[in-house]
């Protein structure tokens, strides 16, 4: 017989009672673990839609803009343009994972569509890096299927072949092996020039402005434009991204004159505002649910006591200490919530496991990755949580367990 | 000590309680000396003090005046502290309701009061001590499956196992019919006779404290007639 062994045994005397405080507290854990399981599974979603975005940062020219609909609107005159030493410089910053280049311009393309109201369309030009885009959008895939196949991305040096986005390809008609042609006035030259490409792949669609694009070399995008040396993007992905990290990148390379960081706001707000706003929640959710149950287990504890009011008076006739008593009604409420902390971990296991499984068999989530995210450090939390408030709750009736005077415990218990 | 010293020595012992504004003297100034492996009842009509009597030389509870030794320490004033010490391992309990928890067997109910000495148990030793209160049989049963008169039995032995030199029991008989009553009481004799263990205990039953060495009568907190049955 030890101390533990009796604390289990007292507790086994209201199989009824301390199996409903279990619950109770096993609830309140498995809501709480849930909740940090979804709170996870949801980080983790943003932090895998962030890395779908390639790069969270921009650097551009000032005043100039980036998106889509803009330069189309100003037919590729709003587009200002960084010095080409401008990537090198920003490689050095320690705290990028990659960088890549980029040179946007607007071409106008002929009528080759069959759809008569496409008289005259523009296309955004991409030239691009191709090592280090790929490296920034490990996902981009060329289509497959009968036309598509074989698609792949030009050489380096190419300077007649072309990769189409998605959206393009559609609207234009074009498969692989077919000539795509567009029309550029080069930096400085009045004319425009007719030039002839050929198709040698087809991007799958990436729900990002990329469907839009069409994506030929750096180098020959920067002569077809006639701007040899110079670049309209640099992204950058950091090797951290979290709103300090961003508001420090975006401090030391505001710095650079004639330069503006643009951080993708939406990624950005998304972060602070809706994450904040999901863990407050969540949070007072939690500790509601905490709070009830330590009542609960307080409550139970304290009843018990009052029943064994007289066993504790002979227990303290018998050469129990007020410590020997503190210790054994502590280590009841501390084994009862180390119980239910269990309890409530294998019930958020399962329980979110099931839950997930119904709503995958309903609807499409559209996503691979499971929406609650338990790990074992979150269920580590949650035990290392149940001790914490059976030591708490036990604080009180063990002080009142212990104060208890022999005499007047073993008269009150006759 | 020696043997001509009292085991037990009281003066002027006295207790009173606080109800509301009323001071209740429940004890009254007690003289008292008890010998090493004597019997001794105290019997009282109810409200006479037994109780606060049997509580105050248990070491349970603190005298509001007066001396009281007990096996050569002073008691009297002690904090509640200081009393645990006083009685663990001199002194051993039986009281009237028996107090054994039911989730334990009765050699676990036993074996109870090694916990809290810090003592290992030793079941060969705790069947002993059972086969002495005539339950070595019934070690492995629990309080329920057992009869009242069993289950004072198995609180005898609780009292016992930790070797105390002085057992007390309140109205140890109380919630007994009379077989079980006079069991109880020749067992406490056999225990004085074969271990010289000193034993008090409180009683209504004129048979049982006829069966004592001495017979403490109190009444209204005062020592009415103390007289040795046998000399
Ligand atoms: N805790 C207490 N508070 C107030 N009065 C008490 C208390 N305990 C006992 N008394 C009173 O002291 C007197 C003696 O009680 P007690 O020692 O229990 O007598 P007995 O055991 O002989 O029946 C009684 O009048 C009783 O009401
Ligand atoms: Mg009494």
């Amino acid at each position: 017989m030890n101390f533990g062994n009796l604390a289990l045994k007292n507790l086994w005397r209201r199989p009824v009672r301390t199996g409903l405080t279990v619950l109770g507290v096993a609830l309140a854990v498995a809501v709480a673990v849930s909740l940090g399981g979804f709170n996870l599974g949801y980080k983790r979603a943003i932090s895998n839609s962030i890395e779908r975005l390639g790069f969270q940062v921009m650097i551009m020219a000032k005043g100039c803009p980036y998106e889509a609909a803009t330069m189309m609107l100003k037919g590729g005159t709003g587009l200002l343009y960084l010095p080409e030493d401008t990537k090198a410089k920003i490689e050095t910053d320690a705290s990028v994972s990659s960088i890549t280049p980029i040179f946007v311009g607007v071409a106008e393309k002929e009528a080759s569509s069959i759809r008569d109201d496409a008289a005259k369309s523009f296309a955004i030009v991409n030239g691009i890096e191709r090592e280090s885009f790929v490296t920034m959008k490990p996902w981009v895939r060329f289509q497959g299927g009968a036309g598509y196949d074989g698609g792949r991305w030009f050489s380096d040096t190419a300077e007649t072949e072309i990769v189409l986005g998605f959206e393009v390809a559609e609207y234009e008609q074009r498969k692989v092996g077919d000539d795509f042609y567009m029309t550029v006035t080069p930096n400085g030259a009045v004319a425009p020039v007719q030039h002839k490409f050929k198709v040698v792949g087809v991007l799958e669609r990436t729900g990002s402005q990329d469907d839009g694009g069409v994506f030929v070399p750096l180098k020959t995008a920067q002569k077809l434009f006639g701007r040899a040396n110079e670049l309209t993007i640099v992204g950058v992905k950091l090797k951290e991204f979290s709103g300090v990290k961003l508001r420090e990148f975006e401090g030391r390379w505001l710095k650079l004159p004639e330069v503006q960081v643009v951080s993708l706001e939406q990624v950005k707000g998304t972060l602070v505002s809706l994450v904040g706003t999901a863990q407050a929640m969540i949070a007072a959710v939690a500790l509601i649910a905490v709070v009830v149950a330590a009542i609960g287990v307080m409550n139970s504890i304290v009843m018990s006591v009052y029943e064994r009011t007289g066993e504790i008076g002979v227990m303290k006739a018998v050469g129990a200490s007020r410590a020997d008593i503190f210790r054994l009604v502590w280590l009841e409420t501390l084994l009862l919530c180390v119980v239910a902390g269990a309890a409530g971990c294998l019930l958020a296991v399962v329980g979110s496991g099931a839950v997930e499984g119904v709503i995958r068999r309903l609807i499409d989530l559209g996503v691979s990755d499971s929406l609650v995210l338990i790990t074992p450090a979150l269920l580590g939390a949650a035990m290392l949580g149940a001790v914490v408030l059976g030591l708490v709750t036990g604080i009180w009736p063990a002080w009142r367990a212990a104060s208890l005077h022999p005499v007047e415990a073993i008269r009150e218990g006759e | 000590m020696n043997n001509l010293s009292p085991l037990i020595s009281a003066r002027s012992l006295t207790r009173q309680y606080r109800r509301g504004a009323e001071v209740v003297k429940a004890l009254d100034g007690v003289d008292l000396d008890i010998r090493a492996g004597e019997m001794l009842a105290v019997t009282g009509p109810s409200g006479s003090g037994k109780t606060t009597l049997i509580n105050l030389l248990s070491c349970l509870d603190a005298p509001t005046s007066g001396e009281l030794s007990v096996a050569g320490r002073r008691v009297d004033g002690l904090p509640e502290s200081e009393l645990v010490a006083a009685r663990r391992g001199v002194l051993g309990f039986v009281f009237q309701k028996f107090h054994l928890l039911p989730t334990l067997t009765v050699a676990e109910n036993v074996e109870l009061p090694l916990l809290f000495l810090r003592r290992p148990a030793d079941r060969a030793e705790t069947l002993r001590v059972l086969e002495t209160v005539g339950l070595a049989e019934r070690a492995d049963h629990r309080p329920g499956e057992i009869s009242g008169g069993q289950m004072q039995r198995t609180a005898i032995a609780r009292a016992l196992l930790a070797k105390p030199s002085i057992l007390i029991a309140d109205e140890p008989t109380g919630n007994l019919d009379k077989a079980n009553g006079e069991a109880v009481i020749a067992l406490f004799r056999k225990l004085v006779t074969e271990t010289g263990i000193t034993v008090i205990l409180s009683t209504h039953n004129e048979r049982h404290a006829a069966a004592c060495d001495r017979i403490l009568a109190l009444e209204d907190g005062r020592i009415k007639t103390a007289g040795a049955l046998h000399s």
